[in-house]
């Protein structure tokens, strides 16, 4: 024990020693020797817990010279004593102190560094701790910075920034609400650690706009950048019931406000600011740099237009069709994604400049734009390959809304694209039931609609009234769509009078017969067939199938799924077989309905 | 190679007569001539005859209506001749936007009487902000300046412009404006964002009464907008502020228009006479028919119908500009375009029309039709080769007589076609390979003529990249390189030059060159370099590069003067086929 006690005593002594030396030579004096021995003596201390003492050294007005020039050497074994200490010690308070002091007395630019290397150096779980921990005093020394003070501030936020980015982001409420790794905290901490160098720049824009402060207002400019897409665009930012202040709206709000206050919220918005940031020469560089700011651009529209972040102070003269149209650059972005809350944001993002905009008001012209033809495309996929079931129904919802939105043209065009990108049946049945909805009102309303009647239609009818590959025909995969068509067609023939002919079907009749009904027939044959003959089989193999000898495994989403037993198999076998006498009767009533039309006509006429 | 230019629709149809401009007004059924029945009467049976004509879809704006209410009742003075009339809307759903309430969009409590009541009106005029009696005026004697005479925007001009100038579709306008809803709140103004409003006008970017308001506005001038929900955010509104069917009110000051920056480097202003159908342009290589009219300091030089392909106007003596202002325009487009040198005759001028060099051009030009040129996607893999070939022999002909942003666009088409080209035949690769280098190697060369030297490197390094011993492509960066000051760089690349070939005079000279400015450069090079910011260092060489480029540039002859011309090493390239 007593030698223990020496030891530490040694630890002061050795360093009241190198103070004192230090405290009667000039500031140019001091040899590198010296700054060794002061931090190898003060990092003794502290290790031996005799941070008190040292914070009376630092304290000492005489050694004032000496903090100013050695102390940030102190920072390093000074933040690995604080995260030893646990939160009550006094020691860590002692240590808390000394961070302080050496903010306040050390060379800036010095400490600056030491701080920035001590945020580097962090990684892992203490990454928000430390960072947390740090903020405080190198704010006081940014503010304290006579020079590159601009690139300085961007330099510890972007260092920042990129620490904090490979952590995961808290998504559920409960989640957010543990806030495990801190980083909800840390990131409206890092917030106000940027407000008075945002004030800054505000007061400075106020009286004019010096060089200097487009580079402060570029390096906040990055930072709002870098947090839209880390960690806003992967947080969830609906409100939640239960949490008063959501901690990543909170954050939000604060990052918008900064960009309205160094006002670039609505040039970031609405104009496509090309060659803003500096040129990169290297190719790479420039296209990850807009890569990067399409998708913090995309989380910007998504808190304006969605959450109503900073939509006080928006302009509100715009037409919806011209924020639909800026905004569909973002909603292609955010739907091409797979992550949920991209790919959430994405639809909520569309639906919401959907609803801005009254039915039928969209022009055909858009569908000029590449996005407009895109998004929908993304959309099915959305619907059609999303594992999450509510962003499938979501995005279904969404496809609906779009096609209301347009006018009858902007319709037609879009049905005919989807017809041909789709691929997959289910979303074919589904447009065709909306062109069956469009016939309807084009037949029923006193407004002329060329688009759904006559020539137009026909050649509509064309893509629709057919089998993929005819008689061939996999039935059962395409039944969605033919089950739709023959409705379509069955619609048809008892709303339009042969007589009439509004919608022409009666004149494209024979090749509708051809393209389509006769190979149905061919195709509904020969499925049956087989499919019977399937099942004949399976009952009589069914004991020799007992011994089971798979001829391949199905896996789903990487697991494997239990090979079918004999029963399973035939039960879909005779769902299937239901499917297509359910198409053949459908087909039965269609081709009724137009033979009774058609003897009618010959009977009106003999 | 060529197609039509709507891509979507795949029928071929005919297309349909375009006329949904302003569909809004379109749609809606005409209504009865109001214009000109101004005054107290007019205005009352207007009132009624809204409120009778069950026709009329109204969505029920109520809070207008009840915050009315409420204040009137709060006056002391005349609440009881406000009520009679307040009556009127008995039926709430069927209430007419627009007139009712946007009588009283800016009063405080006493002040909806005066809007019901002429006689006091006139007498408090002068007593109440301008603002007030103005809104009130609006409905009543606004000028209708919808295009269907449907009274959708109502128009008084508080302030005359200062000039007579209107600003012309397309125009970028600054305006200071601010918006209240019918019961009188504000939602919107660009002078608590202290901040000019700006556009582009009559590209359907702000709803549409301001596309018909502002052009009718003179510059400096100040005027007062009444515009019904159809003309405004209709049924649907604008969440969060504009409720549904909300009639909407704009002061709104014309601060200044100019025509368009089509590129953002002054070089090509449009200003549009008559818009264009839809939004598809013409692209790189698309066949346009145009009428043009060409003027230098006020004489016409040229007029002509003539249809090319665009990106070889040069063939018929239309200068770049055009070719890159024809890439913004739709399909009947009259616009007018101001060219800067650059983008029209630039230093050689013009002899054939005599026009010196440097000189700035206006031209008129309509575009009656085009037809696209396919998009990459849409050409396989032979036609791109066969294209390639022919737009190689006319990159170089341009190149030839120096018209070097004609060449780059016949190059460039190369790289879009053959550079993200895949499953190749070993056969086509080869060929394509060798299109490709020719194509990087000769940019290079015309971007080290246009001096624009880091897109030279670039070109460079992809030519590299497909053979990286490639002696012009090392020659060429290093040149560029030189050029950009970053000699070590350059005279690396000079030395690989004598590793390929031993024999180079021109390498050997400049590398000398290179040792020279390395040592001029070298004491401040070690200072920058030894601070540890690096981006601070980086800048600081881009400051010094500027400064010293006037000199690299006065250099420039000489180090084309090896015994290898620039001219004759694009021979050879083309040769590489």
């Amino acid at each position: 024990m007593p030698e223990e006690q020496s030891q530490t005593i040694m630890a002061v002594d050795e360093l009241q020693a190198i103070v004192q030396r230090c405290q009667i030579l000039e500031e140019a004096d001091f040899k590198g020797e010296d700054f060794n021995l002061f931090q190898v003596a003060g990092q003794k201390c502290l290790e031996d817990g005799y941070a008190a003492q040292l914070l009376e050294v630092i304290q000492n007005e005489k050694n004032k010279v000496i903090i100013k020039n050695m102390g940030w050497n102190l920072i390093s074994p000074l933040v690995r004593c604080i995260f030893m200490y646990k939160q009550e010690d006094d020691k860590r308070e002692h240590c808390l102190k000394i961070l302080d002091q050496l903010a306040e007395l050390c060379n800036p630019k010095e400490l600056f560094l030491s701080l920035l290397e001590q945020i580097e150096q962090t990684s892992g779980e203490q990454v928000c701790q430390t960072v947390m921990l740090l903020l405080q005093p190198l704010q006081t020394v940014l503010l304290k910075l006579q020079n590159k003070k601009a690139y300085s501030v961007g330099l510890s936020l972007a260092m920042i920034m990129n620490q904090l980015t490979p952590l995961p982001v808290p998504y559920t409420k409960q989640q957010i609400e543990e806030d495990k790794l801190g980083l909800c905290q840390c990131c409206n901490a890092v917030v106000d650690f940027a407000k008075p160098f945002v004030n800054e720049l505000v007061k400075n824009m106020e009286k004019s706009s010096e060089y200097n402060d487009m580079e402060l207002k570029e390096e906040l400019l990055k930072f709002c950048m870098k947090s839209l897409k880390y960690p806003l665009l992967t947080a969830q930012l609906e409100q939640l019931e239960g949490i008063e202040e959501h901690p990543f709206r909170h954050f939000a709000t604060e990052i918008v406000d900064i960009l309205w206050d160094i006002k670039e919220l609505i040039p970031l918005v609405f104009l496509r600011h090309k060659d803003r940031s500096p040129h990169w020469e290297n190719q790479e560089f420039a296209e990850m740099e807009q890569k990067n700011s399409a998708d913090s651009l995309a989380c910007l529209s998504y808190l304006i237009f969605v959450q109503h972040l900073g939509i006080a102070c928006f302009p509100v003269v715009f037409s919806p069709s011209y924020l639909l149209q800026c905004n569909m650059t973002h909603i292609e972005v955010l739907l091409k994604r797979t992550e949920e809350s991209m790919l959430s944001k994405g639809l909520d993002l569309f639906e919401s400049c959907l609803l801005r905009m009254e039915d039928d008001s969209l022009l055909h012209q858009y569908l000029e734009f590449r996005t407009f033809i895109n998004v929908p495309q993304d959309l099915v996929k959305v619907m059609t390959l999303c594992p999450i079931e509510h962003l499938r129904k979501k995005s279904l919802n969404i496809l609906q809304l779009f096609i209301d939105k347009f006018d009858a043209e902007g319709k037609y065009t879009l049905f005919r694209c989807l017809l041909k990108t789709s691929n997959h049946a289910g979303v074919e049945g589904y447009i065709i039931k909306n062109i069956k909805d469009q016939i309807h009102s084009s037949l029923t309303k006193a407004c002329d609609n060329v688009w759904f009647t006559g020539h137009h239609l026909i050649s509509l009818l064309d893509l629709v009234l057919m089998l993929p590959e005819g008689a061939e025909t996999d039935l059962l995969q395409h039944s969605d769509r033919i089950m739709a068509s023959l409705n379509l067609l069955r619609y048809l023939v008892i709303k339009d009078c042969e007589s009439d002919n509004q919608t022409g079907v009666w004149t494209t009749l024979p090749k509708i017969e051809r393209n389509f009904l006769k190979p149905l027939h061919v195709g509904l044959n020969m499925s049956k067939a087989h499919y019977e003959a399937e099942i004949k089989n399976k009952k009589e193999n069914r004991k020799e199938a007992h011994s089971s000898n798979t001829v391949c495994s199905v896996t789903v989403g990487g697991e494997k799924m239990p090979a079918m037993t004999t029963e399973m198999q035939l039960q879909v076998l005779h769902s299937a077989l239901f499917t297509f006498d359910l198409i053949e009767s459908v087909l039965a009533r269609v081709e009724e309905l137009i033979e009774v039309k058609i003897k009618a006509v010959m009977d009106e006429h003999s | 190679m060529r197609k039509r230019c709507r891509p979507h629709r795949r029928d071929g149809q005919a297309e349909p007569p375009m006329e949904r401009e302003h569909r809004g007004g379109a749609r809606r059924p005409g209504r009865l001539g109001w214009r000109g029945r101004a005054g107290a009467l007019g205005a009352r049976r207007r009132r009624q005859l809204f409120v009778w004509n069950p026709g009329r879809v109204a969505g029920g704006d109520l809070p207008g209506h009840s915050s009315l209410l409420r204040r009137s009742r709060g006056g002391k003075v005349r609440p009881l001749r406000v009520l009679p009339s307040l009556s009127l809307p008995r039926v709430p759903s069927r209430e007419p936007p627009g007139i009712c309430h946007v009588k009283f969009p800016f009063g405080a409590g006493k002040f909806p009487v005066r809007g019901l009541c002429k006689e006091t009106m006139t007498t408090d005029e002068a007593a109440k902000g301008e603002g007030e009696v103005q809104a009130v005026a609006l409905a009543e004697r606004g000028e209708d300046i919808t295009p269907a005479r449907d009274r959708g925007v109502l128009k008084i001009i508080k302030r005359p412009g200062s000039e007579d100038e209107s600003p012309m579709i397309g125009d970028k306008v600054y305006v200071h404006y601010k918006g209240k809803l019918a019961n009188g709140k504000k939602f919107d103004s660009s002078r608590d964002r202290n901040e000019p409003f700006v556009f582009s006008l009559g590209k359907g970017q702000v709803i549409k009464a301001w596309d018909i308001g502002v052009a009718t506005m003179k510059k400096g001038e100040i005027c007062y907008l009444l515009c019904k929900p159809e003309y405004a955010y209709g049924s649907a509104g604008s969440a969060p502020k504009i409720p549904s069917n909300a009639t909407l009110f704009f002061e709104v000051e014309l601060l200044d228009f100019k025509g368009e920056d089509l590129f953002e480097d002054g070089g090509i202003i449009r200003r549009i006479k008559r818009k264009g159908e839809g939004y598809s342009n013409p692209n790189e290589g698309a066949t346009v028919e145009i009428h043009l009219e060409g003027f230098c300091g006020g004489t016409r030089f040229d007029c002509k119908d003539v249809k090319f392909v665009v990106g070889e106007g040069e063939d018929h003596d239309i200068p770049i500009g055009i070719d890159k202002a024809l890439e913004k325009m739709q399909r009947g487009e009259h616009c007018v375009l101001y060219l800067g040198p650059r983008y029209g005759f630039g230093e050689t001028g013009k002899a054939k029309y005599g026009i010196q060099a440097n000189a700035e051009l206006v031209y008129e030009v309509t575009l009656k039709s085009f037809e696209k040129a396919k998009e990459s996607w849409e050409m396989d893999t032979k036609e791109k080769l066969e294209q390639a070939a022919i737009v190689k022999q006319k990159g170089t002909m341009y190149f030839k007589e120096g018209k070097y942003l004609q060449a780059v666009i016949q190059y460039g088409k190369i790289v879009s076609w053959l550079e993200m080209e895949y499953g190749l035949s070993e056969k086509e690769s080869k060929a394509s390979d060798s299109f490709l280098l020719a194509a990087f190697l000769n940019l290079a060369m015309c971007y080290l003529k246009l001096r624009e030297y880091a897109k030279a490197v670039e070109c460079c390094d992809k030519a590299l990249g497909l053979d990286q011993d490639n002696e012009k492509g090392l020659y060429r960066r290093g040149e560029a390189r030189l050029l950009m000051n970053e000699f070590e760089l350059a005279k690396c690349d000079f030395q690989r030059v004598l590793e390929v070939n031993p024999q180079n005079k021109a390498a050997k000279s400049q590398i000398s060159v290179c040792q020279k400015k390395t040592k001029e450069h070298n004491e401040r090079d070690r200072r920058i370099y030894a601070n540890m910011f690096a981006k601070f260092a980086e800048r600081d060489a881009k400051e010094a590069a500027s400064k010293t480029r006037v000199k690299t540039a006065a250099e420039k002859p000489a180090c084309e003067k090896g015994p290898e011309t620039p001219g004759a090493k694009d021979e050879e390239a083309e040769g590489h086929v």
